[in-house]
């Protein structure tokens, strides 16, 4: 690192301590914001939690064999937005229907299993829309083997909208937190530009151009605001992965620990620390023209 | 060179002084005395670039300061160094944020020689050790002998002090002749504004040149000066 003092890190070099409680101030707040972040984002709002209850099943006819049945589940699969489809033959159904209804042995008469065969298709969280359904519905119906295909398509759209309200209830909280956050910060810049008034004025005195040592404020600020989301949002990755590790039930909500890692997770991390370095940046402008228009 | 031309202030709904004219040579340490209220700390206001009189121009080395290009009259700020008069403003400070707040405008200091050089500065001023003392707990004397030596810091080519002289004390009145003679001899130009000048330094520098409501003394370099010290 170079000796030379720089004015980017003039408030650093000026006024330490309050900007050292500041910046711990501003980490936690980082960690809670990138905690509440990653959790939306693996998680989808409901989306995980209804992704893993809710699955479309095809009844198959009767008379379809086991091999052509998992041929049907694979193409099943191979859907853009299934993430899995599983065959159970009538057997399996039966033992099933037991599990669920014990006592009712004596359906199973004279005339055999009365349970037909099915494909359980599982629909991606992510590609949990009604479209999607619609979508994956329509191909298995145009499928002669199938009988039936039960999605639950009378409920399901209601369900979908009042997940999307949830999950934009939960990005408008997070919205207002980070606004908060921002709030936060311009007054506390502003605070900041009012304590070391004369140290400003000092500079500009000396030959400083007032606007050299606003934007590099802001640049430092920036680049301070970068840093601090990012290793707020790392720790509370980490936290997060620890947590989902400690409790795994909590994957069924908020996803598997290896989704952290993914490069859409990691972009969304990295578009987030920019953005709170733009509010850093913009907080610091703000609070310096908030600190002169006190001074007039 | 510092010129002023013509130079004019209306305050307070009266004129102030008007038409008043002083040249500054470079490589040495100028006097200017005056009354309370005549106008001292305005006048090095004006000559630092720093408040546009309402009269007249402030001219450096044949550059307007006020007419120019503002690029020079910031870069000729940026060549200046300035103990003002004392007040409360930089209470808050330690002596080592003097010298820091000082790197930071000067920009170029690197920060081991800040620490090198701000040892022998305030050793030089009378104040070893006290880079960590609070401002608020100073005299008036220790606190403009820390603002000077901050300023030295820098190295300025001109120094403005504004009541330097006075609020430093009888005792120190010899380290800050031998330090004015020092930096001219170096090719500095220092501008002190006071009340009065001490009596042996008038006896030293001859005759003023009367400017308005201000006297200016041209205080003598180590081989003009046949009297010895005159702290």
């Amino acid at each position: 690192m170079s000796e030379r003092p720089s004015l980017l890190w003039v408030d650093w070099r000026l006024s330490r301590g309050p900007l050292v409680r500041e910046s711990i101030g501003r980490f936690l707040f980082f960690c809670l914001l990138g905690f509440a972040l990653l959790s939306l984002l693996l998680s989808g709002g409901a989306s995980r939690f209804l992704a893993g209850r809710y699955a479309v099943t095809a009844v198959l006819r009767a008379d379809v064999p086991s091999a052509e049945a998992e041929g049907l589940a694979r193409k099943a699969a191979a859907l853009p937005p299934v993430r899995s489809a599983a065959y159970r033959d009538p057997e399996t159904a039966w033992k099933e229907f037991l599990r669920a209804y014990p006592g009712l042995d004596s359906l199973r008469g004279a005339g055999g299993n009365p349970m037909p065969g099915y494909i359980e298709i599982r629909i991606r969280p992510d590609r949990l829309a009604a479209a999607d359904v619609a979508l994956v519905v329509s191909a298995l119906r145009s499928v002669s083997q199938v009988e039936q295909v039960l999605a639950g398509e009378e409920w399901l759209p209601r369900l979908l909208r009042a997940a999307e309200l949830a999950l934009w209830a939960c990005w408008g909280l997070f919205g207002v937190f980070l606004a908060g956050l921002f709030i936060v910060c311009r007054l506390q810049e502003r605070a900041r530009a009012v304590a070391l008034t004369a140290d400003f004025a000092f500079l500009t005195e000396r030959g400083v151009p007032a606007g050299r040592l606003v934007f590099f404020r802001a640049a430092g600020a920036a680049v301070s605001g970068f840093l601090l989301a990012a290793a707020g949002t790392a720790a509370a990755g980490g936290a997060l992965f620890a947590s989902l590790r400690t409790f795994p039930f909590l994957e069924r909500g908020i996803g598997p620990p290896t989704d952290l890692l993914l490069p859409r997770t990691i972009a969304a991390a990295v578009l987030f620390s920019l953005g709170a370095a733009l509010l850093s940046a913009a907080a610091s402008l703000l609070g310096w023209r908030a600190a002169r228009s006190c001074r007039k | 060179m510092i010129e002023g031309f013509r130079l004019g202030v209306f305050s307070r709904g009266v004129t102030l002084w008007d038409g008043l004219d002083f040249a500054f040579g470079e490589a040495a340490a100028w006097f200017v005395t005056g009354l309370p209220s005549s106008g001292k700390t305005l006048l090095l206001s004006i000559l630092r670039g720093e408040r546009r009189p309402d009269a007249g121009d402030v001219v450096v080395s044949g550059e307007s300061l006020y007419r120019g290009n503002p690029s020079l009259a910031r870069a000729w700020r940026a060549s200046c160094g300035y103990v003002p008069e004392q007040a409360i403003a930089d209470a808050r400070l330690t002596v080592g944020d003097l010298f820091r707040r000082s790197a930071l405008a000067g920009g170029g200091v690197r920060e081991s020689e800040r620490m090198d050089r701000t040892d022998r500065l305030l050793e030089m001023v009378g104040l070893p050790g006290a880079l960590k003392w609070r401002i608020a707990e100073l005299s008036i004397s220790e606190r403009v002998r820390a603002c000077l030596a901050a300023e030295l810091l820098r190295g300025p080519k001109v120094l403005f002090c504004d009541g330097l002289v006075a609020d430093a004390g009888v005792p120190f009145w010899e380290m800050l002749w031998g330090l004015f003679r020092a930096l001219a001899r170096e090719g500095n130009t220092v501008v002190l504004a006071e009340r009065r000048i001490p009596e042996r330094w008038a006896l030293a520098a001859g005759d003023p040149e009367p400017v308005g409501p201000f006297r200016v003394y041209r205080l003598p370099g180590p081989a003009a000066e046949v009297k010895g010290g005159p702290g």
